[in-house]
């Protein structure tokens, strides 16, 4: 047997828990930055959300509103390098550079309003359906089959059409349909974990079903979820571009989809700027937290196979 | 030869009513292709301070009647079709406050007498005089504050029956903030003067009702001191439990993840959980099955030694005879659903009446015998869907004749404590055809 020293403990026992779960932390960081594409990923997303948090210090805000891009009726359509313009105008006199800086912001703001709220409701109906099963699953995920029987972009379109044109129906929109693959994956991995003996184990030592929730089955099943969640913070930026592009957001707004479509007219006469870095930032943007997404998937999930 | 040397099986005090008497139990299966009778009447009592073996071969319904005692058989598809389980929680002993005492047999724990007769005997506690619970009747919250802290159990696998994301010291904990939170406040000396600052919350923390915010006013200067103190008290506890398994370096350990121990050092924790709260029965579903053998050797003593020193009732589940026999102080023989044969552990050993028994016995390998071909029962386990009125060893007993398909046997005693459900001991009267040893028909 072994002896436990008398007297007071060598640390607190927040500290160690503390510790051990920052190690923890470390080394996932550790794993994650050894492969370089996840590294190239993760450098893309720092440069772009650096780019929407500072803002207001690479380009002056437009007054009242910031989101709004200002017009230049002086200089329509001037190439990137004009005095005043960096990156050229678009048809209408909108300063490229502005539109892609609090585009970012505006990028931001769509895809963590939409993740968040479409992880909520995924979570939370996947888990009802999961835990409870029987009748209350089977009525959730017939529901859900209906949502994810259409088509993701022609649905959101379909909504935001109807909804009217404004930035905060595509946020609507994409919520409504964007939530159901979280109910499949988190209802998925729920059946999966609670047939795992410590959750019997846990139930053996008096825990409510509640606690056991919480505690047993939710820390272990949420790994694919984060991993997705991961994946559409980029891919929600390209479908709300896209919805935007066509004109379901507000004119004039500071965002990439918008700025593709004041410039498109005119590429076929050469003035190829207005359209091409938006282009850009979307596809770096999707880029960005796809390589990320995977790395991590890697990471935290090591018996899934990816495609390499 | 013994595979755990130096514990002698030791006589069980008999003074006490059973710590739990299971009758008639039935638990069916709704399947596809109809009603699966997976444990069909099935009757046994744990002695208090027993370890009852409960042997029989994968799919004979020992793990399902285990579990029915925590109520832990998944309903639907799980019926539960008949049948009581008379369990007799114990409090600590009133004449030594649980120190352990003559009276209470040191075991530190007495029965309760019965609510509704106060010790007189009444139906209700089946003459006993003792409090007594039905395990398949209670409702559940009853049955959560049983669990862990009345009966416990340890799992097969203990790789699998520890939370991956958990580390041991949170899941230790888990048991004492569920059943012992006076205690904790009591060892942090928190409510000694009646009264604390943020009491209420305090109390809420020791039982596990605070929430995250409520937390972080646990974490201010005026409240951090005295959240202090409860959490130490809460890591001694855990620390004392991990040391009773024989965890070297229990502090250490503490911090661990379930990954980072060894598969003997896990079921070590998983011991350590269900016995911190002293339970009176131990429910022990193949606790070594997934271990190497040496490690299985030394976990098998501790049990044991643990029992003995609690003296703790266990319900060991098997189907390793050899195990059960080291192990046991009493042999239930389950098969198909139903108990065939149940006597103390010399006795089955020595004079098995049953032909399954017998056959199950002679088709254990021995290190000392010859090489060559493994003894086997002939056939296969019945299908379970709606059995028939038999004998559900017909089909591949070697003795079986028109009688044993046209009833089905009812245990009975043989000698003494020895008692077996067949009709070759107890032939129904007036019946022709009897079986018997002397008429092999394979």
């Amino acid at each position: 047997m072994v002896d436990v020293p008398a007297g007071p403990l060598p640390t607190r026992v927040a500290d160690s828990a503390l510790r051990v779960r920052a190690r923890r932390g470390g080394e996932l960081l550790l794993a994650l930055l050894k492969n370089p594409t996840t590294v190239a990923g993760l450098v893309f997303i720092v440069l772009l959300l650096g780019m929407a948090v500072f803002a207001p210090l690479i380009t002056e805000p437009n007054t009242p509103d910031a989101y709004q891009m200002p017009r230049d009726w002086g200089a329509l359509a001037v190439p990137p390098g004009s005095p005043g313009h960096p990156l050229g105008t678009t048809n209408v006199g909108g300063d490229v550079l502005y539109g892609l800086v609090w585009g970012a912001r505006t990028s931001l703001r769509l895809s963590v309003i939409v993740v968040s709220l479409t992880v909520f409701i995924g979570v939370t109906v996947g888990s009802i359906a999961g835990f409870k099963g029987g009748k209350v699953d089977e009525i959730l995920m017939r529901i859900v089959d209906v949502f994810l029987s259409i088509p993701e972009l022609i649905f959101a379109l379909a909504i935001a059409a109807v909804l009217g044109p404004s930035f905060r129906n595509i946020i609507l929109a994409l919520a409504v349909v964007f939530w159901v693959k979280y109910a499949r994956i988190m209802r998925a991995q729920i059946i999966h974990v609670k047939e795992n003996e410590y959750v019997d184990a846990a139930r053996v030592i008096g825990d409510s079903s509640w606690r056991i929730y919480f505690k047993d089955i939710l820390p272990n099943s949420i790994t694919p979820v984060v991993v997705q969640a991961t994946l559409d913070m980029g891919n929600i930026v390209l479908v709300g571009a896209t919805l935007s592009f066509i004109g379901l957001s507000e004119a004039g707004i500071a965002e990439w989809g918008v700025l593709v479509s004041e410039g498109q007219s005119g590429i076929s006469a050469g003035r190829w700027w207005a359209s091409t870095f938006p282009g850009m930032m979307v596809f770096l943007w999707a880029l960005g937290f796809n390589l990320f997404g995977d790395g991590l998937r890697d990471v935290l999930d090591p018996k899934t196979e990816t495609s390499r | 030869m013994s595979l755990v040397g130096g514990i002698e099986p030791k006589a069980a005090p008999q003074a006490r009513a059973a710590i739990a008497s299971v009758r008639d139990l039935r638990v069916h299966f709704r399947s596809k292709v109809g009603v699966v009778h997976a444990v069909d009447g099935v009757s046994f009592d744990i002695g208090d301070g027993e370890t009852l073996g409960l042997v029989g071969e994968t799919g004979c319904g020992k793990s399902v009647t285990a579990r029915s005692f925590l109520d832990l058989v998944p309903r639907p598809p799980g019926i539960k079709a008949g049948g009581a389980i008379m369990f007799r929680p114990h409090q600590a002993c009133a004449a030594c406050d649980g120190a352990g005492c003559a009276v209470c047999f040191d075991s530190g724990r007495a029965p309760e007498s019965c609510h509704s007769c106060g010790g007189d005997g009444c139906e209700r506690c089946g003459h006993t005089g003792q409090h007594t619970v039905d395990l398949m009747s209670i409702s559940g919250s009853e049955m959560q504050s049983i669990r862990g802290n009345r009966i416990a159990m340890i799992f097969q696998d203990p790789g699998k029956a520890l939370n991956p994301a958990m580390q041991i010291r949170d899941q230790v904990a888990e048991v004492f903030f569920q059943h012992r939170t006076a205690d904790l406040l009591d060892d942090a000396g928190l409510f000694a003067d009646g009264s604390e600052p943020g009491g209420s919350l305090l109390r809420r923390k020791a039982g596990l009702r605070t929430r995250r915010a409520e937390d972080v006013i646990l974490s201010l200067p005026p409240f951090r001191s005295r959240r202090g103190r409860l959490m130490k008290a809460v890591e001694t506890r855990i620390a004392d439990a991990l040391a009773e398994t024989q965890i070297p370096n229990p502090r250490k350990v503490m911090d661990r993840y379930p990954h980072e121990l060894s598969g003997g050092m896990r079921q070590r924790v998983m011991i350590a959980q269900a016995l911190a709260c002293d339970p009176d029965l131990l429910i022990a579903d193949e606790p070594t099955t997934a271990l190497d053998v040496t490690v299985q050797a030394r976990i098998l003593q501790l049990i044991r030694e643990l029992q003995q020193r609690h003296k703790t009732s266990v319900l060991y589940i098997s189907h390793d005879l050899s195990l059960v026999r080291e192990v046991c102080d009493r042999v239930a023989v389950m098969y198909a659903g139903r108990i065939v044969e149940a006597a103390p552990t010399t006795s089955i050993f020595s004079d098995p009446h049953h032909p399954y028994t017998q056959g199950l016995l002679a088709a254990v390998p021995a290190a000392s015998h010859e090489r060559g071909r493994l003894v086997a029962i002939a056939g296969n386990v019945p299908e379970l869907i709606d059995p028939p009125d038999a004998c559900r060893f017909t089909g591949r007993c070697p003795f079986e004749t028109s009688a044993c398909l046209a009833n089905e046997p009812q245990p009975a005693a043989v000698n003494g404590a020895h008692e077996v459900a067949c009709f070759i001991h107890h032939p129904l009267p007036g019946a022709d055809d009897a079986p018997s040893f002397d008429r092999r028909v394979r």
